[in-house]
């Protein structure tokens, strides 16, 4: 509807991709166990092939935009890789494989073992991380708020309290902003450094919360005018159904998931 | 129809507000992250701690049962519609650390709210996670000073930004904001 | 309660005093309103009409912590014991500040919000959703969000909110006090057709009585202590009791204002009108009084109007002294447009300047680039001969005081003391020298008492002066605020405009934005009209009021004043657009503005 920059209420585009037709909490729960139990392997291998299941639902399932490509096909990568060098960078040296020495500086080597458990960290987090990307680049605001009171039976007025929650970032953003060039002019903790910057930031904080306690208190008296909470439930004019799709999707994936698990079996028993 | 809410919209609302506020804190921390995680895993407590800060201003300015809970999870809400990529991460933390900062304040029946009160769940949060943490990033593997360092700033990050949390409430408190709650 | 008169509402002897504070306020309110009526609510500040606003609903004391006295009762529903919810059904509510009333993401979800916490079958919601916003104009924009609205029309969004609740009362606080003229307009627009429709009863806080009194059937006045002592129709109250109602206070449409001055000196004005079509009726009927000059009022000046002195005191800085702000080529962008297009503008030390112009025109990014607020490319604003672009801070705020619409967002310490003293420590003053200087200003500003509380607990009106002070105490020649009277009611803008006309005479330049157009007539000498981030005008106060043209091409309109005056037949009343010019009574009792 609006080209505007994040808007959270626009609705979802009408997409035939089949991850936008699914429930918001199927989205969630089918790549939970898998993200749990990476947790705990050790491997690259698992992680790598649970990071190409990832990219295969979403590249197959999403209607992919140019912000998605970036974040799927250039930062993930990058992400993982440095941090994986930087984990190698910090391991210790006795307990790892010293075999293979990749590089030498001085007295300090750089051994194939490191790079090894740092790479397979980077995979194993941009995994997880790729999961759960699954249900947060197909999902909006409003429908997640909407699933978890018509599914999970979240009270409607803890979900609509959030729905209205969501005019509020605009509005402290704007604020924010016009508090520091209010503290700005006012030469409130002038100088650089870290130190005068957290005085600056603390100052900001009294005001901004006491603008947002007051905004909030102004915003509940208008919503209460309006029998906000007057029923046990209200009426929904957007469902958000759980359909035999989202039962099917969850129990193909679990499946899946174990399958990999199974064949790849990352842990040694005993 | 007559319904008597634990609830009132006005509470409901202001914590929403204040999960908003400092869920812009709480974006900065995520931006950060990688960073963090590439060079100093091991400081990544104190980056993860800003996350308690929902909690422990709700309750230091409401001082009422279930505030802690539903600023966390309003700030995860709102959070996840604006960056939906990390709408796990969110949540999870804003359950974890609410039902954390909820189960202390119920344990003393909502009576005692004392600094120490908050300490300990800051404490509890800490440890916990600095477990999970320990697994995902494979921390085993570290030099054992990076371990130490590792829980050490684990525990001390909530802490810190529970004691930051404590005196933004403080001076909330002093500004009359909190005075009607 | 089931007495034979049909009201819909009736108020009895109501008193409410919120939580923490000492006394009530409304003390004893007591009024009733019968379906289809509407009703003005007038009082002086503080007498608690918003307070009883918040009672006709419920709120008080369901939500909002108070203590009430009295009794209310809609539709023979006592309030006291009926939830909010079942008495939204009664009463519908718009409140002053629209963003506020905001919860959903589209204008058709917004007003569905509220039928839909009532439980309505689906059909029925969009069946409301859809009269109600054809009543209010926005039905094309349903598929909108709220966000992309002006003023007026999300304040009309509040109205049609209201009304898809189905309630018969509608209950408006102040819906305009935050609105430029247009959306003024456009909210009253609708307004006005819903009591044409006649069948929605109205009960009317507000302050801008000009716009409000053509649609009131009956006016109930409240004294300073929330006391009903008026309940009648607008002639037996408004009319008949002017003289006695403005002494309390309460505020009167300008043009009764106007009249009663004018009576004052000797016009013949029976019965007093009450806007300005029928105090031009008035006056063409009417002959000047023997005493009266022949000159026009405005030129023909006494002494003790000396804001009227606009053109020659205008002239004679120019003429006198160097250009104290020398604005040119000014263009700036934000957010990757640009918003202010070669911008030229000179300022002259002791003049009083008002910025006006519809929303978004840019007012407030040129007086911030004017301050440094948003540093402003290099060379294009000189204060004082300095180049503001290269001027540090510390040495900025000594050139230059910004006071921001919000005064809490400048607030940075724990005291009124520290907050006043704070601008003295940073120009390294000793301790001495501080504590004379900042308390020689908290005595100005009346504010000895609070010195050493905390900002945040102070009234709106002190907050505001404590942020003039703040502004001025480092000794600025120059003061520049935004909207200075946003949100406030009439009274707390007067106090304001008052201290700001003294820093003026004083020999202070100010440089206001504001959307008040009565306000600029009253006080600026000079007004600048800002059209899409150009100069539209630059002129006299008087000649940019007496070019209706402009004035509606900028998105603005004429204060009352100014419509009542245009074309009258007296030559001395002829193109008088302020309160200030109008010939004065041997006692002038109290100021009018
Ligand atoms: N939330 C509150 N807590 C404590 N006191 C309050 C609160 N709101 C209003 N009051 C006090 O109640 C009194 C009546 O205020 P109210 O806002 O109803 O006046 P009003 O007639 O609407 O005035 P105005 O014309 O300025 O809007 C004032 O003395 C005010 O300070
Ligand atoms: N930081 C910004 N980034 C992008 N655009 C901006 C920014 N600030 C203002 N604008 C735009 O510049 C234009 C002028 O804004 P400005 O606030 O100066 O208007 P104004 O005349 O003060 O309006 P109002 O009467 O509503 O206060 C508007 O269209 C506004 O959307
Ligand atoms: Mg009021
Ligand atoms: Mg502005």
């Amino acid at each position: 509807m609006s080209a505007a920059t994040i808007d959270p209420w626009v609705t979802a585009p009408l997409s035939r991709k089949f991850l936008h037709g699914l429930n918001p909490l199927a989205k969630l729960a089918a790549p939970l166990p898998a993200m749990a139990l990476l947790v705990f392997t050790r491997d690259i291998t698992t992680p790598l092939v649970f990071l190409a299941l990832a990219y295969i639902v979403v590249l197959a399932g999403a209607r992919v935009t140019s912000r998605m490509a970036l974040l799927l096909l250039v930062a993930l990568p990058v992400a993982a890789v440095v941090v994986g060098l930087g984990m190698a960078l910090w391991t210790d040296a006795s307990r790892i494989d010293t075999s293979v020495a990749v590089l030498t500086i001085g007295g300090w080597t750089l051994f194939g073992g490191a790079v090894e458990v740092g790479m397979a960290t980077g995979v194993r987090l941009a995994a997880i991380v790729a999961l759960a990307l699954i249900a947060g680049l197909t999902t909006t605001g409003p429908d997640l708020v909407r699933s978890t009171v018509q599914q999970l039976r979240v009270p409607y007025r803890i979900g609509y309290t959030a729905l209205a929650a969501f005019r509020f970032v605009p509005r402290f953003g704007y604020e924010l902003e016009v508090i520091r060039q209010a503290h700005r002019v006012r030469g409130a903790h002038g100088g650089r450094g870290p130190f005068a910057a957290l005085a600056r930031w603390w100052g900001y904080i009294v005001p901004l919360l006491a603008g947002a306690i007051r905004h909030a208190e102004r915003v509940a008296l208008a919503m209460d005018a309006r029998a906000f909470g007057a029923h046990p439930d209200r009426t929904e004019r957007y469902l958000v159904p759980w359909r035999g799709r989202d039962t099917a999707f969850v129990v193909v994936f679990w499946a899946v998931s174990a399958g990999i698990l199974w064949y790849f079996f990352p842990w040694t028993l005993g | 129809m007559t319904r008597s809410t634990l609830l009132s919209t006005r509470l409901l609302l202001v914590c929403a507000a204040i999960g908003v506020a400092t869920g812009i804190v709480g974006g900065i921390a995520g931006v950060v992250t990688p960073v963090v995680l590439a060079a100093a895993p091991f400081a990544y407590g104190l980056v993860l701690g800003a996350h308690v800060l929902p909690g422990i201003i709700a309750q230091e300015v409401l001082r009422r049962p279930m505030v802690a809970l539903i600023a966390h999870l309003m700030a995860a809400l709102v959070a996840s519609a604006f960056n939906p990529a990390w709408i796990g991460r969110f949540l999870g933390t804003a359950l974890l650390f609410g039902a954390i900062q909820e189960g202390v304040a119920a344990l003393t029946r909502y009576r005692a709210w004392g600094a120490w009160r908050f300490f300990i769940s800051a404490v509890i949060i800490g440890i916990l996670v600095a477990a999970v943490v320990f697994f995902v990033a494979d921390l085993g593997k570290l030099a054992p000073w990076a371990q130490i360092t590792y829980l050490a700033i684990s525990v001390l990050g909530p802490v810190a930004w529970t004691a930051l949390g404590l005196g933004i409430g403080a001076s909330l408190r002093r500004a009359g904001v909190a005075a009607r709650a | 309660m089931t007495s034979a008169t049909a009201a819909l509402l009736r108020v009895e002897d109501v008193g409410i005093r919120h939580d923490g504070a000492t006394i009530a306020a409304p003390a004893s309110a007591t009024f009733e309103v019968a379906p289809g009526e509407v009703v003005l609510l007038l009082g002086p500040s503080g007498a608690g009409k918003s307070t009883l606003a918040l009672a006709l609903n419920g709120l008080i004391p369901h939500a909002i912590p108070a203590t009430m006295t009295g009794t209310v009762t809609v539709a023979g529903q006592n309030t006291a014991v009926t939830p909010v919810a079942q008495l939204s059904t009664q009463v519908g509510m718009v409140f002053q500040d629209p963003d506020a009333q905001l919860v959903t993401g589209t204008l058709q979800d917004e007003v569905a919000f509220g039928p839909e916490n009532l439980r309505l079958p689906v059909e029925e919601v969009l069946a409301r959703t859809e009269v109600a916003l054809r009543r209010v104009g926005l039905w094309d924009r349903r598929h909108e969000n709220p966000d992309r609205l002006s003023g007026g029309g999300r304040q009309r969004l509040a109205i049609a909110c209201a009304l898809a609740m189905g309630s018969p009362l509608l209950v408006l606080d102040e819906p305009t006090a935050n609105l430029d003229p247009q959306g003024i307009e456009e909210v009253y627009q609708a307004l006005g057709e819903l009591v044409a429709a006649g069948d929605r009863a109205i009960v009317l806080v507000e302050h801008n009585l000009d716009a409000a009194i053509a649609i009131t059937d009956r006016v109930v006045v409240l004294d300073h202590a929330g006391r009903t002592i008026a309940d009648g129709t607008v002639d037996a109250v408004v009319r008949a009791r002017a003289e006695e109602l403005h002494g309390i206070g309460v505020w009167l449409p300008v043009a009764t204002l106007a009249a009663l001055r004018l009576r004052a000196a000797g016009w013949d004005l029976d019965p007093l009108p009450l806007d300005p079509a029928e105090l031009r009726a008035a006056l063409d009927a009417t002959e000047p009084p023997a005493s009266a000059p022949a000159v026009p009022y405005s030129v023909s000046r006494d002494a003790r109007a000396p804001i009227s002195a606009d053109l020659a005191r205008s002239a004679a800085a120019r003429l006198n002294t160097e250009p104290q702000i020398e604005v040119r080529g000014l263009s700036l962008r934000r957010g990757g447009s640009e918003i202010l297009h070669d911008v030229d503008l000179t300022v002259h030390a002791g003049e009083f300047i008002a910025i006006v112009g519809a929303n978004g025109a840019g007012k407030t990014t040129l007086l911030q680039a004017i301050a440094g607020v948003i540093p402003p490319p290099r060379g294009s604003v000189r204060v004082n001969g300095a180049d503001i672009a290269r001027t540090d801070l510390r040495t900025l705020s000594r050139q230059i005081g910004f006071v921001f619409q919000n005064p809490e967002h400048q607030f940075i310490a724990h005291t009124v003391y520290d907050e006043l003293a704070h601008g003295l420590r940073r120009q390294k003053l000793d301790d001495a020298a501080v504590r004379v200087q900042t308390e020689r200003m908290l005595e100005r500003f009346g504010l000895q008492e609070k010195a050493g509380i905390h900002p945040f607990l102070l009234s709106g009106g002190q907050k505001r002066r404590l942020s003039v002070g703040t502004a001025l105490v480092a000794g600025a020649p120059v003061l520049a605020l935004d909207e200075p009277t946003f949100g406030q009611d009439r009274a707390r803008a007067d106090e304001l405009m008052h201290l700001l006309r003294e820093l003026s005479e004083a020999g202070t330049t100010i440089l206001v934005v504001t959307h008040d157009m009565q306000l600029v007539t009253e006080y600026a000498h000079r007004t600048i009209v800002i059209g899409d981030g150009r100069i539209m005008a630059d002129d006299t106060t008087s000649a940019i009021f007496a070019d209706d043209a402009l004035l509606r091409s900028a998105g603005l309109r004429q204060p009352p004043l100014g419509r009542a005056f245009a074309h009258v037949r007296h030559p001395e009343l002829s193109g008088v657009t302020r309160l200030g010019d109008l010939p004065r009574a041997a006692d002038p009792r109290r100021t009018v503005a």
